[in-house]
């Protein structure tokens, strides 16, 4: 009795202390900020004071104006590419490695477990820049050994082709990035009961039915999980083309992301002057997050259709995205 | 009936030789970055992948001798440390506050981290800009790491909430009972227990803020003041390049995480995905 | 009683002595910082500071390079928040007149002696329409084609005199399996700068020409421009397999390792030509047919002080040492080599390849690189316009023409004259 007193008289003041620290770094460096950044696109200013309302002249110019809406729409276009090639090639590979490595007594799980992930760990930078000089046109690994083979007409200058570049970043970053799907399906595919692959062969279902019936559908959440994770990752990604190709999005702006438009809008200024245009790179900002909201809400429909839930379960995957930003 | 390892599986051989496969991909990149670090400038661009002919130290001793990069090191090791201690410090006090505060504000509170979890941070790039500005932190290491604490926090605060929530009121109830006080619970009983989901949280942080370059990038110019990640963009000059020194930065800047990762594989991989598939 | 006065006003005189002496220390020794986009350079540079601070060793100047493609954003933001370099590179023309106009850097117009060193066509490049100067001028950079020697003469070639003669070589050292020209897209800014920029006087007439599309008095798609969009285009066969995807380091190792015979280049890049294994040498870009050739020699950077420094004497005494009579040698010397001083009083040149380079700018007449003067800083910029239409003439995406109206279409946009 004394005890569970003495709680009741200890909360309220005393717990919100225990929050306090946590709460204002928190509200001061992220909540404050990403709201302060959405006012801020309806402001311009010279430099990096903005201070004039403008009210939607940043959106207009955004989507209407000649120069920047071009830009614009071909980095959102692109970023859009560059999510369904991930998706497409990042986590099917992922599913399929997470088959094989989940398979009853597979030999050297661990060893492969732990190759897969070691790309995760690396920086984009770095793994951008050896990448780059493996793909060089002269003297990189790739079209000497595509010549080698025979194949001395398939060596593309790979980054400098606007039709290719951003196939090649993409699959670049599906390499970085593959050990994470490969993980979370891993972990998906061991947690379904025994008894039901047992159930499945004594059916006589081959191991493409066992997929399909019994896998499939309970990796569901999973795969939705997964492509939250790799949508907010992608429409942030920023790090792999200034790698790769620098800010400016080369060879004419086929790998230009929302992140590179974004930097370079809003931060940097277009070289060589170099002023940025804050009030419109928090236009950029906004479009993006509006863009991420509307999807990650979508996923939640979608996934905890049934059951309405909070913003839980969609927490964690948006977190693992973080990774990638 | 059988298990289900006994059943031969005709498509081994195609598993074994896909994983391998990938398995070269993966290393040929850092077969390449390390093999041509030793290489001298030349002798990269007329034989990229093969074993160097003659063995070039030069790159890493430049690294060494009378260059930033140590100092680079030590300003990432100091932003690495310092964000990872204090999003933990911060991050069990706002969960174990958020738990045993019985009330819907502690509830808000809760709801209001992890709707953080959401958004990523850069798109309030250009408000952290103007603060930095403010705040005169423009230009300094320490900028980065409110930001990286204020990016960890949600995390923090929902798996160290979930993991806070499981612990069986026993435990805190016999100490309340010795007249122990809310703080002297967490420190000496709550910390000792949340220990595993803390080194979780620890890990998750801990690739994003060291791999980092996105903040470093925009706040940070001066010299003394980058971070390894950010050096390293330093080594592409106006016009000329030495790969066999930039090979070198890079091998060595993947060096500590690739150690950590080495030796605790399993919790980097648990730590980095686990959870992920609980919703 | 006296002893222990003395005694005691011994201490007092010593302690204030020792006190004087460190709050003279303190005072006296400062640390400028200089901002640069010189990342290359810091050996260099260290030398020259270095010298300077033997003479002054109360003040130090210490070198803090960023590298170039962040350095006039980071510039600014620096600026603006209060914690700007005390003394820093400044580009010239519209990027600097920029930072002027914003009440970044300081009016050097002033300085001792600045207007008998540098003459007002010296001080132009950093300079307002006015006349103020904002900016000591500090280095020139030249342009030209680097050719090897040795391959030339195992081919029996000549140096070319015309782009006619230039594009002949070209075909001859492709058929002896060699790449003639090193020069690739992956990094734009080279193909436009270095190529582009390089060869535009000859087409469109030097400086004169220049001023005329300047006035208003010329289109930016007549014939002459669209002749240089058409030699870029002539030349876009004669570069490396896979070009496009060619960084401007690439380009440089092929020249080096003999894989290309030529290399359109800037003076700068004679630095990086240590140990080299044949006989290499540089040429004027060859006019067409007919026409006068010029060399692109370009203003390139000056040094600016901080407006809101917190050493202006300091930073003053700093920018008269460097075009004072005592330093010129020191200046000239130690500034990296392919960059020319701009200084009246400069002395000779050592280096033989170096002054080859700047003899060549002596025997032609010559101009700044087309887009600085007055065609960078409004949107869309010239340099931007200029460098897409290159790099999709190179590609086959566009003809010389449609480039060309891009050009014109684009400035017209802001820039008065053109419209």
């Amino acid at each position: 009795m004394n005890s569970s007193s003495k709680v009741r008289r200890e909360s309220g003041a005393l717990w919100l202390l225990f929050a306090l620290p946590a709460l204002l770094v928190y509200a001061a460096f992220m909540a404050v900020p990403v709201i302060n950044s959405m006012r801020l696109s309806f402001f311009s200013g010279s430099g990096y004071t903005l201070d004039n309302f403008v009210g939607f002249n940043n959106y207009l110019r955004l989507f209407a104006d000649p120069e920047i809406s071009a830009r614009f729409f071909k980095a959102f276009g692109n970023t859009w590419v560059f999510f369904g090639i991930n998706m497409l090639v990042q986590n099917t590979i992922g599913l399929l490695f997470a088959l094989i490595l989940s398979g009853k007594g597979f030999k050297g799980k661990g060893a492969f477990r732990t190759i897969i992930f070691i790309p995760v760990t690396l920086s984009v930078l770095v793994t951008g820049y050896i990448w780059k000089l493996i793909l060089n046109p002269q003297w990189g690994a790739l079209n000497i050994i595509l010549t080698k083979v025979g194949l001395g007409a398939w060596a593309m200058p790979w980054l400098g082709d606007p039709r290719f570049a951003l196939t090649a970043i993409t699959l670049v970053s599906s390499w970085q990035w593959v050990g994470l799907p490969t993980m979370m399906f891993l972990a998906g595919l061991e947690r379904i009961p025994e008894e039901l692959f047992e159930a499945a062969q004594i059916d006589g279902a081959g191991g493409w039915l066992t997929f399909a019936r019994v896998k499939l559908p309970l990796l569901l959440p999973v795969v939705g999980i997964v492509s939250v994770l790799t949508f907010v990752g992608n429409f942030n990604a920023f790090d792999v083309v200034f790698a790769m190709e620098g800010a400016n999005g080369p060879p004419s702006y086929a790998t230009d992301l929302m992140g590179t438009f974004f930097y370079r809008t809003g931060i940097a200024g277009q070289h060589p002057v170099g002023i940025p245009d804050m009030g419109l790179g928090a236009a950029v900002a906004t479009v993006t997050f509006a863009v991420l909201f509307a999807g990650v809400l979508l996923a939640n429909r979608l996934m905890n259709g049934r059951e309405a839930q909070g913003a839980e379960p969609m927490a964690r995957p948006a977190a693992e995205g973080r990774l990638r930003a | 009936m059988r298990p289900p390892s006994m059943i031969r599986d005709p498509m081994k051989p195609f598993k074994y030789l896909l994983l391998s496969l990938w398995s070269l991909l993966v290393f040929f990149p850092l077969w390449t970055m390390v093999v041509n670090s030793f290489k001298f400038k030349n002798d990269i661009y007329l034989d990229p992948f093969g074993l160097p002919k003659a063995i070039n130290l030069l790159g890493y001793k430049t690294v060494f001798e009378n260059s930033p990069f140590p100092r680079y090191f030590l300003n990432s090791l100091l932003v690495t440390v310092a964000s990872l201690a204090l999003i933990l410090l911060f991050g069990s006090l706002a969960a174990y506050g958020c738990v045993r505060w019985k009330s819907r504000y502690s509830k808000w509170i809760y709801l209001f981290f992890v709707a953080g979890l959401t958004v990523p941070i850069k798109i309030g790039s250009v408000n952290l800009l103007q603060i930095m500005i403010k705040l005169g932190l423009l230009d300094r290491t320490i900028s980065v790491i409110p930001v990286y604490v204020a990016m960890g926090l949600p995390i923090a605060v929902f798996t160290l909430y979930e993991f806070i929530k499981g612990i069986p009121g026993e435990l805190t109830e016999a100490a309340l009972i010795d007249g122990a006080g809310p703080l002297k619970i967490y420190s000496s009983i709550i910390v000792s227990l949340i220990r595993p989901a803390l080194a979780t949280v620890a890990i998750f942080n801990l690739v994003p803020i060291w791999n980092d370059l996105w903040f470093p990038l925009i706040f940070i110019r001066q010299d003394s003041q980058r971070t390894l990640i950010l050096g390293v963009t330093r080594l592409f000059g106006e016009y000329q390049t030495d790969w066999s020194k930039i090979l070198a930065v890079l091998s060595l800047s993947c060096v500590p995480v690739i150690i950590l990762y080495l030796t605790m594989a399993k919790q980097f991989i648990e730590g980095l995905t686990s959870g992920a598939v609980k919703g | 009683m006296k002893n222990g006065k003395f005694l005691k006003a011994t201490a007092l005189v010593l302690a204030l002595a020792a006190f004087c002496a460190l709050a003279a220390s303190a005072q006296a020794k400062v640390q400028l910082t200089m901002g640069s986009w010189r990342a290359d350079d810091v050996t260099q540079m260290t030398k020259l500071l270095g010298a300077f601070n033997q003479k002054y060793p109360n003040i130090e100047v210490k070198f803090d390079p960023t590298n170039p493609p962040d350095y006039n954003a980071a510039l600014r933001l620096q600026l603006q928040s209060g914690i700007g370099p005390d003394l820093m590179y400044a580009r010239s023309y519209d990027t600097g007149v920029q930072l002027f106009k914003d009440g970044f850097f300081a009016d050097v117009t002033s300085l001792p002696g600045l207007k008998k060193v540098y003459s007002d066509l010296a001080r132009a490049p950093w300079a307002d329409d006015k006349g103020n100067s904002f900016a000591v001028p500090f280095c020139a950079v030249s342009h030209g084609v680097y050719y090897n020697v040795d391959l030339f003469k195992k081919l029996g070639i000549a140096v070319p005199q015309t782009w006619e003669d230039f594009l002949a070589a070209c075909k001859k050292i492709q058929d002896a399996g060699v790449t003639p020209v090193a020069n690739g897209l992956a990094d734009q800014w080279d193909i436009n700068e270095v190529v582009m920029m390089n060869i535009l006087p000859n087409f469109i007439g030097g400086a004169e020409g220049r001023l005329a599309y300047e006035a208003g008095k010329a289109k930016f798609n007549d014939a002459k421009i669209v002749a240089a969009f058409q030699a870029m285009k002539q030349l876009a066969p004669f570069c490396p397999k896979g070009f496009e995807a060619l960084t401007y380091n690439d380009s440089n190792a092929l020249f080096v390792n003999q894989k290309a015979a030529m290399y359109f280049d800037g003076s700068w890049t004679m630095a990086s030509f240590t140990d080299m294994k044949f006989a290499w040498s540089v040429f004027a870009p060859p006019p067409p047919k007919g026409k006068k050739g010029f060399v692109t020699f370009h203003p390139d950077s000056g040094i600016a002080m901080n407006a809101k420094t917190k050493y202006p004497n300091e930073c003053k005494t700093f920018l008269q040492w460097l075009y004072s009579d005592e330093a010129a040698a020191i200046v000239s010397n130690s500034i990296p080599t392919g960059f020319f001083p701009i200084a009246s009083n400069a002395a000779k040149i050592t280096d033989a390849h170096a002054d080859a380079f700047l003899q060549m700018s002596k025997s032609h007449p010559t101009d700044v690189r087309f887009v600085w003067p007055k065609l960078m800083s409004g949107k869309p910029s010239g340099y931007n316009l200029l460098n897409d239409g290159v790099i999709a003439v190179m590609t086959g995406k566009q003809t010389p023409q449609a480039a060309a109206d891009d050009l014109q279409n684009g400035l017209a946009q802001w820039y008065a004259p053109a419209k």
